[in-house]
């Protein structure tokens, strides 16, 4: 599996409530006239969401959770990545909570971009950092020149890959200074979209990620959109090229301002489908109305007798020239692409893969018109509940700093699950075999396996363990929790148990020595201060078509040989109560809550235990 | 003309009226005490949620989702291309700290270890698929639930659910589905609204036109979708498309891998990695423009290296260039079956294009024919768009527009022409009989193709709109789009509102059923200028 074995997963129990299709609801409930009742989980807390889906559960006798099932992926994380809502009393995954973002920083220079920044430099780092094109490493910018000469480093620059060798000047790009590689590149890539035009349509250059798109285009759109238009316009005024090549951010720009034009033109006459909504007290809307009356009544010589009668409104026409974005297929078709992609001197490595397109702009298609990417900016992000609202996490603004201001996670208040291999003494009758190989478990051979549950809660919990006695799936293991209930001590302090281990260091608690030897029902294993061990004994079931089962199943063997068929994983049950002192908030809702302020709570969760994986043969 | 005087006059008004209704547009959902809103009265704290870092930024631009069954594209309003593609597979419905994807090598490179159906071969690379019978909708929520949540974290990187959303979807989808994929949207985060806008028109925007044949070359299927004037007119659909290549090219791929092993065994069985067999195909595949009989094909002796399908991390293996070439012939143009073998929802591609111009009236084909538009993965190969072209051309030339053929009909019409020429000149008939039996067209010259008789008031007609550019028509003619994603950014940039516009609250009250059956949308009203903010009532249009 992902982690070494053995290993434990947590299913955040928001996977039991399904995501409420309103329509289902509704005809459900069947009564459309109540129609604010629909709403009343959304405003509910997640308390009592939780007891409906585990009443729900009950309905549907127990649905054990499978950890087979394709959506069990969705709902398992591993314990250290959940969170606790202190108000909600329930886990948290990254599907219950909401995120908000505090900062956004560069992952490779560490420099914070403002928030003014972020959507301007296209979500990537405005500085020197860029990836590598073709595998993703950070490039590193160098001279070409040897530096050996003088130390006043001249030379042109490039920006080159310290892995694969992949250079900028690979695809004929220098640097005059090894500062703001970025707007350089831009100012470059913008000064080759000429030269490019007589190049084939695929072998176009286009620069749509390094340009700033939205900085010139949203804010300032008009004015630069038309900026736009009439350098291309006159660029294709220079070389009357049937289809001149404009990269794909220039023909989307010729495009946008070819509609706004459009639009404008024709947005008083009432007859087009485009035209925008203007709002009432715009006197546009006034000539509209106006001519409404003129053009459409005959008596219109009655009201404006000065106009004459107007002709067809125009009409919205569509992109004609390559200056509004209008692009024809090249004759010639695509048959050079094909001469190329047969030659020998393309190759497989020639053209981009997949991965490599992905981030690049859509027309791309061999490495050669691969650009160098500026880093992808990360965040740092706030976290809450999505259902009451209360922040979970919320991490320092700086990039630098890794602490957190909040940061509820939730293994401070569920036990942490461990779960080792019990390597029974040699002494014992059942076997000599010291440690069995969880990578390879021999089938029906019954192994023992040790579950320790630590508590970092400040009171004592009483667990309840349950699991299936039959593994679901198509491999059926025997699973049986020798102790499904038991106690686990506070979190107290530490000296406590130090003290208490110092009575009796070397020989050992009596009790405890009791405890080892032969697992046995009904007993807990081991028991520390805020920890507790019990045993859980497994037997492997057989691999369907593997020799313990004479292969009769060979016929089936395609879904086995989907991966992890022959992992051995144990779902269990955990049910945890304990006596939480009441907060003051509680106290006043509370109506649980008992003299002694005392307040029960309870949370159940599903809990995966990967153990081993299966052997075909004995 | 007349009104073009007032109109520039009009230009700047119309501009900042835009600009207004832009800037009312945006007031309107972060202010909570619409009274929408505050019968959700536990709601109300969540207009002061947004960190003081988010509020800086302008966070009105709407953020566009073009989802397929492979990808999902993402970005902002106005961007010429997408921020980011994510595409859905195993290593994407992995669980949340399995690094195996990392540690080992991404799955679906090597060989598999036993032959797989092709079917399920492709099923853990897919979304979802049309067929929902055997589709765990719980699944696909799941997965589009993480598909968003990573997209916005890792590439959009704005506040989920803080501005508008914009889906472009196919025009065809199943109800459970669109219920499910809004349910998760607004369930999950607090999107104001939902505008579904179709993405064959947006395809259509993106090239700059009003009417166009869109040819969507996707993943389970193939559309031809007619656009006369920003409507889709008709919808004809293959099934001839990138899933049968991909899965002709894994057992082109298996064969080459295993040519020794029982051939009729691999025979719908897959053995090679679909991570490979996809690189394979994006890279390679390609089409012979011309055909069989074309000249300009490479030599047959040609051969490129691609990694051997046995073990593609290590050694190559050379394959002919030409057999790259063979999935494609075969799939999607459906080469050595005959017409009448194929079902209807199995046309080779130019049938399909042919059979949806076919269906539309004259004047819409005649626009339509000379603005077709190639989108979808399938379009990247090479060669192939001029192949269909150069099929769809031949195909008119030889049935012309119409529907009707077979062999009685031809002898039923050289019966009647020589019942007619013998009528006329007996001497002649069997000469002339002999030509029509060769070519049936000869004989009675297509109208579409008859020199057009001079009507006066045609004739008066154009004079008057000389200054109105003559459109191109009549003529196979293929215009390229800058794709579905890129025509949404520029219609939602240039702030007209898709007729589908899903507000949060009334589809948290009824979901998809509360759409209004009407199949005229409210256009009056939005034009008007009068009900610009509101609608009472939704609808779900096409996709009713």
């Amino acid at each position: 599996m992902s982690r070494p074995f053995p290993y434990t997963y947590i299913s955040c129990p928001c996977a039991d409530t399904p995501v409420p299709d309103p329509a289902r609801k509704r005809r459900s409930r069947g009564s459309p006239q109540k129609s604010p009742t629909p709403e009343q989980p959304n405003v509910d807390n997640d308390n009592k969401e939780s007891k409906e889906a585990e009443n729900q559960d009950g309905d549907e006798e127990e649905q054990t959770f499978d950890p087979r099932s394709p959506r069990s992926n969705f709902s398992l994380y591993p314990p250290e990545q959940l969170l606790y809502c202190e108000d909600c009393h329930q886990i948290k995954c990254p599907r219950c909570i909401t995120e908000e973002i505090v900062s956004w920083y560069c992952p490779n220079c560490l420099f914070e971009t403002p928030s003014s920044m972020v959507r301007s430099d296209g979500n990537r780092c405005g500085r020197n950092c860029f990836n590598c094109p073709t595998c993703t490493v950070p490039l590193a910018v160098s001279t070409i020149e040897n530096v050996t000469a003088t130390g006043s480093q001249q030379g042109p620059w490039v920006l080159s890959c310290a892995y694969c060798m992949w250079t900028t000047l690979d695809i004929g790009i220098k640097f005059d200074k090894p500062t703001n590689i970025r707007a350089q590149l831009q100012k470059m890539t913008d000064a080759t979209a000429a030269p490019a035009l007589d190049r084939s349509r695929q072998a176009s250059r286009t620069f749509g990620d390094l340009k700033s798109p939205l900085s010139s285009y949203a804010s300032i759109d008009e004015q630069s959109a038309s900026r736009e238009a009439n350098g291309e316009q006159s660029a294709t005024k220079e070389d009357e090229t049937p289809t001149p090549d404009l990269g794909t951010d220039a023909r989307f720009a010729a495009l946008k301002s070819f509609y706004r034009t459009q639009i404008s033109e024709t947005s008083t006459s009432p007859g087009d489908p485009l035209g925008s909504d203007l709002g009432f007290s715009s006197p546009g809307a006034l000539n509209r109305l106006m001519s409404l009356y003129t053009s459409s009544s005959r008596l219109g010589g009655l009201y404006g007798g000065s106009k004459k009668p107007k002709s067809k409104p125009p009409v919205m026409r569509e992109a004609l020239t390559a200056s509004e974005g209008l692009r024809i297929a090249p004759e010639k078709g695509d048959a050079d692409v094909i001469e190329r992609l047969g030659s020998h001197e393309c190759g497989w490595d020639g053209v981009a893969s997949i991965d490599q397109r992905k981030e690049q702009s859509p027309d791309v298609r061999f490495t050669d018109d691969l650009l160098p990417l500026p880093c992808l900016l990360r965040t740092k992000r706030a976290k809450r509940c999505k259902s009451c609202k209360h922040i979970l996490v919320k991490p320092e603004t700086k990039p630098q700093s890794t602490r957190f201001r909040i940061r509820l996670i939730a293994l401070s208040y569920i036990p942490l699950p461990t779960l080792r291999p019990l390597a029974l003494p040699s002494s014992s009758s059942l076997m000599s075999s010291p440690v069995p190989d969880l990578n390879a478990l021999p089938p029906l051979r019954p192994i023992h396996v040790l579950l320790t549950l630590k508590n970092h809660m400040f009171d004592p919990v009483r667990i309840t363990l349950a699991t299936p006695s039959v593994t679901p799936g198509r491999v059926a293991s025997k699973v049986t929790v020798l102790s499904p209930q038991f106690d686990i001590g506070a979190n107290s302090d530490v000296w406590d148990e130090a003290l208490q281990g110092a009575s009796a260091p070397v020989t050992g608690d009596p009790r405890l020595a009791g405890l080892r030897g032969v697992p046995e029902a009904g007993k807990v294993w081991d028991k520390g201060r805020n920890w507790t061990t019990v045993v859980l004994e497994v037997v492997p079931g057989t691999l369907p078509g593997s020799e313990a089962e004479g292969g009769n199943e060979a016929g089936e063997d395609g879904t086995l040989a989907q991966q992890d068929g022959d992992v051995l994983e144990i779902p269990v049950f955990v049910h945890m109560e304990w006596d939480a002192e009441a907060q003051l908030e509680q106290q006043n809702v509370g109506k649980a809550s008992k003299p002694d302020d005392l307040v029960a709570r309870e949370l159940a969760y599903w809990m995966v235990l990967g153990v081993g994986r299966i052997k075909t043969s004995l | 003309m007349a009104s073009t005087t007032p109109s520039t006059g009009d230009n700047k008004r119309t501009m900042s009226a835009a600009s207004n209704l832009r800037h009312s547009q945006t007031a309107r959902p972060s202010s909570p005490h619409t009274p929408q809103q505050q019968q959700r009265s536990g709601n109300a704290s969540f207009a002061s949620t947004t960190s003081p870092g988010s509020s800086f930024r302008n966070e009105d631009d709407a953020i566009i989702f073009e989802i397929g069954a492979r990808w999902i594209r993402a970005g902002f309003e106005g961007n010429g291309s997408p921020v980011c593609t994510v595409g859905f597979g195993p290593e994407e419905s992995r669980r949340v700290g399995d690094y195996r994807g990392w540690i080992q090598g991404a799955s679906g490179v090597g060989t598999l270890p036993q032959p797989v159906n092709a079917e399920d071969w492709v099923r853990d690379y897919e979304l979802w698929r049309h067929d929902l019978r055997d589709v765990d909708l719980g699944l696909v929520e799941d997965k589009i639930e993480r598909a968003f949540r990573e997209t916005y974290n890792q590439h959009l990187l704005t506040d989920a659910g803080s501005s508008r959303l914009v889906l472009t979807l196919p025009s065809l989808m199943p109800h459970p589905l669109l219920s499910s994929l809004l349910s998760t949207l607004f369930d999950r985060w607090r999107f104001p609204s939902v505008t579904l806008l179709s993405s064959a028109t947006m395809s259509a925007t993106a090239a700059g036109l009003r009417s166009a044949l869109v040819v969507d070359i996707g993943w389970a299927e193939t559309t031809a979708t007619a656009i006369y004037e920003y409507r889709e007119v008709t919808t004809k659909r293959s099934t001839r498309a990138m899933k049968p290549l991909m899965q002709e090219m894994g057992r082109l791929l298996t064969a080459l891998s295993s040519d020794n092993v029982s051939e009729q065994a691999a025979k719908d069985e897959i053995a090679v990695g679909f991570t490979y067999c996809e690189e394979v195909t994006t890279r390679f595949a390609w089409c012979n423009p011309h055909g069989d009989v074309g000249g300009s094909a490479p030599d047959p002796g040609r051969t490129i290296s691609i990694p051997s399908p046995t073990s593609p991390e290590k050694d190559f293996c050379d394959i002919p260039f030409a057999r790259l070439s063979e999935p494609v012939e075969k799939v999607l143009f459906a080469s050595g079956v005959a017409e009448y073998e194929m079902d209807d929802e199995e046309k080779s591609i130019p049938l399909l294009l042919y059979n949806t111009l076919l269906t539309l009236p004259p004047d819409a084909r005649g626009t339509c024919m000379s603005r077709i538009v190639f989108v979808g993965g399938g379009s990247r190969i090479p060669g192939l768009r001029q192949r269909i072209l150069n099929e769809v051309s031949s195909l008119i030339d030889r049935y012309g527009w119409s529907a009707i053929r077979g062999k009685v009909l031809e002898r039923q019409r050289q019966r009647l022409e020589q019942m007619k020429i013998s009528s006329q000149s007996n001497g002649e008939a069997p000469s002339t009989n002999n030509d029509s039996a060769s070519s049936p067209d000869e004989e009675k010259p297509d109208p579409s193709r008859e020199e057009p008789e001079i009507d006066f008031v045609e004739q008066k007609l154009r004079r008057q709109n000389k200054d109105t550019p003559v459109s191109v028509q009549g003529v196979i003619r293929e215009v390229e789009s800058l794709g579905a994603w890129a025509g949404a950014s520029l219609v939602t940039s240039l702030k007209i509102r898709g007729m589908v516009e899903i507000e949060r609250e009334k589809f948290l009250q009824h979901g998809l059923a509360g759409a209004t059956r009407d199949s005229e949308p409210p256009v009056p009203d939005r034009r008007s200028g009068l009900k610009a903010g509101d609608r009472s009532s939704w609808t779900l249009a096409g996709w009713a």
